[in-house]
């Protein structure tokens, strides 16, 4: 028994996840006119932008790896 | 009441119903060996996660604010026709108090007279009607306002200058109070102008008998608590000297003055 996904199947996640975040955070961004729609957009953008982050650590540790790798 | 709770609680089942489908998918897959079901379980579980995270703050529905507002404007203003006060609201900088918290507007009984000092203002300032001179003295509609706001930036505005309030206020109004798309602020020898658009907080004082005699109804809660904002940034009495709204009541211009003591 083991967690059939891999480091990359959860990049991949994270890259999906991010992008809808981050689209979705911009398109209801009050800078845009959408100060009717009652979530907390900064709790929404917090999300976004961390999640992005993950991501993009994810891609650095790949990076790091093909570097190192021989 | 009931439907408010019912939604409530719908919506917390769909959390909890996204992050237990969630863990029970990721489980399945490890015993399973399912990347199918490990991907559907992740998904689910961080969508939930995220939901129950970015969920709807507490609200309060407009129309129950304006109600409950509606009867103060017209308390006031009716004291203020009653006892014939036909002064213009100024709003008094923490100078003015001995308390310096205290946020007060003054009208004054004539239409024209002369700024009180504020040894006159500290000697009474806990009364409602002046004597000398002949005023009223009054908590504005937005000196709670002024404090969330203040509260909200985590400031006092006696520290501030206007600039800080032109780099600020914007934030405020569209991102932190989601009340406005553009918050301007354009201050020009005495006159600041203020210039909101697309204003999510139509005043109720348009339902209300706008007479010009009727000066203090005018001022919404928003349009008050910018004054006081003002009369403490800039240390001088402000007054709102003109006030203008679009046909839909959603892009205001409002000009302040800021009025010296010598005047």
């Amino acid at each position: 028994m083991m967690f059939p996904l891999n480091f990359w199947d959860i990049s991949l996640l994270l890259a999906v996840t991010a992008i809808i975040l981050l689209i979705t955070s911009e398109l209801l961004s009050t800078h845009y006119g959408k100060v009717n729609i009652i979530i907390n957009k900064n709790r929404l953008k917090n999300t976004a932008i961390t999640t992005s982050i993950l991501f993009l650590t994810t891609v650095a540790i790949r990076i790091i790896n093909l570097l190192i790798a021989p | 009441m009931g439907k408010n709770h019912m939604r409530t609680n719908s919506a917390k089942l769909v959390y909890s119903t996204l992050i237990t489908t969630g863990a029970a998918a990721i489980a399945l897959s490890i015993i399973f060996t399912s990347s199918i079901l490990a991907f559907i379980g992740l998904g689910l579980l961080f969508w939930g996660i995220i939901f129950t995270y970015i969920r709807t703050e507490e609200y309060t529905k407009k129309s129950l604010l304006d109600a409950t507002l509606t009867s103060q404007i017209t308390t006031c203003n009716q004291i203020a026709q009653e006892l014939d006060y036909k002064g213009t609201p100024i709003y008094l900088p923490p100078k003015y108090f001995k308390d310096t918290k205290t946020l007060k507007a003054y009208i004054t009984k004539q239409k024209e007279t002369k700024l009180p000092t504020p040894e006159q203002i500290q000697a009474q300032e806990h009364q409602t009607f002046l004597k000398n001179p002949p005023a009223l003295l009054l908590t504005p509609l937005g000196a709670e306002l002024t404090k969330l706001f203040e509260k909200i930036l985590d400031t006092d505005f006696t520290r501030t200058n206007i600039n800080y309030l032109q780099q600020k206020m914007p934030k405020l109004f569209i991102q932190d109070l989601e009340i406005a798309q553009n918050f301007e602020i354009e201050p020009e020898n005495d006159i600041i102008h203020v210039k909101i658009q697309n204003f999510q907080y139509i005043t109720p004082s348009k339902e209300l008998d706008l007479s010009p005699s009727n000066s203090f109804a005018l001022d919404s809660p928003f349009t008050s608590a910018i004054a006081s904002a003002l009369a403490k940034t800039t240390g001088k009495p402000v007054v709102i000297e003109k006030q203008q709204a679009s046909q839909d009541g959603k892009d205001l211009t409002i000009d302040y003055r800021t009025l010296d003591e010598e005047a």
